[in-house]
């Protein structure tokens, strides 16, 4: 489903990503952690290509990110994105939030976009709230939103920027709730979290990143039973509960 | 030593004021408006990415911003009349003092307008314009249905501010002799011999009229904080 290959990405001299490469497959849920600075909010925007990069290849659904010739717009339409900020934008109701790209972008019907939306609200818990202004929400309600929102456009995989980080400790949970049925349900999907609790429950993988490169790549029980690098092993020992 | 002041010109005057008081706000009125549209325009083009469109709109806000209102105004009652009846063909009789003035404060309001746009369009954080494109939308999209709905909700304490100043510029049009409310004041203070209590009464106008807008302002400002 996306496959990405030798990616090398810089900040002007500044080398962010160096020669990345990993595959995800259909269904698959990866889990991507590491310190802060280790590149890995940049590697999972480069896969929808909010951020160019240099040298190397992403595939995504048998299409090429980097190609010139590639229309993004119409890539990302079919790639799901969670911020770690929600983004939903201010001004528009939150059934407004959750109909204007599949209105705008997928041309739907007004009438099919909100039946839609009211659906996928309903599955995030969220229903009663599809007439509020997302500012009148708490950041884990707004987190859910952003996920739904992503939702209406029936993608194929799913990118999650550090969902949780923004949220206070108590409303952490009702958005990995989400995420985990979500992943049970079998959408593809990349996560970059700290949340080492959900990547043991649902990840089938887990990529740790230092430095702009991908320093372990396993599966995620060999992951936290064994880390192959001493960077791993040191992170792990500083997240983890003893 | 003691000054009789002579109120008596305004009464009779009125109608030939408030004339005047309306050219004076359609010309702020049109160039709030064309600024506002050509404003936006230019800061898209200025925030767009693509070095000659960029180029050109820094170069005509620089352009505008270092000359002297007085000047560009001038500039347009000695040219664009003349240009525009050769274009249109009109006969030498028709009266283009009102439309070049008009196309004169437009186009140099814009330059100012274009740098408060800019400024609100990047007051949008860039989160937003990320969101949009993950969502699919393209580019113009973007700016369309996500950045300028926003911006604009910011800016409009400060686009109505420049529209008060543009008003009380909009007296310098005395230079063509086109009647504004100013210039209605001073020739009806000049035929009546009491220049001192039209300039004051004018004054005072256009302090109620600003001041009052400005309170306005203020209002806006307080509920769009919330």
């Amino acid at each position: 489903m996306i496959a990405i290959r030798h990616v090398t990405k810089y900040y002007g001299e500044f080398r962010v990503l160096a020669d990345c490469s990993t595959e995800v497959r259909k269904g698959e849920v990866i889990v991507i952690c590491g310190p802060s600075g280790s590149g890995k909010s940049t590697l999972i925007k480069c896969v929808n290509g909010l951020e160019p990069f240099q040298r190397g290849e992403i595939v995504v659904d048998g299409v090429s990110v980097g190609d010139p010739k590639t229309n993004l717009s119409k890539l990302r339409a079919r790639v799901g994105m969670v911020f770690q900020h929600f983004e939903l934008f201010p001004h528009m109701k939150v059934l407004e939030n959750l109909m204007i790209a599949q209105t705008r972008v997928l041309g739907r019907g007004r009438e099919a976009a909100a039946e839609k939306a009211l659906q996928l609200l309903e599955r995030v818990g969220l229903r009663a709230h599809a007439d509020k202004y997302p500012g009148a929400l708490s950041g884990g309600q707004q987190q859910r939103v952003a996920i739904a929102r992503a939702l209406c456009m029936d993608p194929v995989c799913m990118l999650f920027d550090e969902p949780t980080s923004a949220l206070d400790p108590e409303m952490i949970n009702e958005v990995l709730d989400v995420m985990v049925q979500l992943a049970q349900e079998g959408m593809t999907m990349m996560v970059v979290t700290h949340e080492m609790g959900f990547a043991r429950k649902v990840a089938h993988r887990v990529i740790f990143m230092d430095q702009g490169r991908i320093v372990e790549d396993d599966e995620t029980e060999c992951f936290f039973s064994t880390p192959r690098s001493e960077r791993a092993q040191q992170f792990l020992s500083k997240i983890l509960p003893r | 030593m003691s000054y009789e002041f002579d109120w008596s010109s305004i009464p009779n005057a009125a109608p030939f004021l408030l004339r005047g008081m309306l050219v004076s706000l359609e010309i702020t009125a049109v160039a709030v408006l064309t600024g506002i549209v050509w404003g936006t325009a230019l800061a898209l083009m200025r925030l767009s990415g693509i070095p000659p469109l960029a180029a050109l709109a820094a170069g005509y806000v620089t352009l505008f911003r270092a000359v002297p209102l007085v000047m560009v105004l001038l500039w347009f009652f000695l040219i664009v009349p003349q240009f525009l009846q050769e274009l249109l063909n009109l006969g030498r009789a028709a009266d283009m003092r009102l439309v070049s003035a008009m196309v004169g404060f437009a186009l140099f309001e814009a330059a100012y307008y274009s740098e408060i746009i800019r400024a609100g369009i990047q007051s949008v954080p860039r989160g937003q314009i990320a969101a949009a494109y993950a969502l699919g939308m393209t580019h113009w999209q973007a700016m369309r249905l996500v950045v300028l709905p926003q911006a604009f909700r910011n800016m409009v304490p400060l686009l109505l501010t420049q529209a008060i100043i543009l008003f009380q510029d909009t007296s310098l049009v005395y230079v063509s002799a086109l009647t504004d409310f100013f210039g209605a004041a001073y020739k009806i203070g000049e035929r009546d011999g009491t220049i001192v209590e039209m300039l004051l009464f004018g004054g005072a106008v256009y302090f109620v009229l600003c001041y009052a807008a400005s309170q306005l302002v203020r209002y806006l400002q307080r509920r769009l904080a919330v």
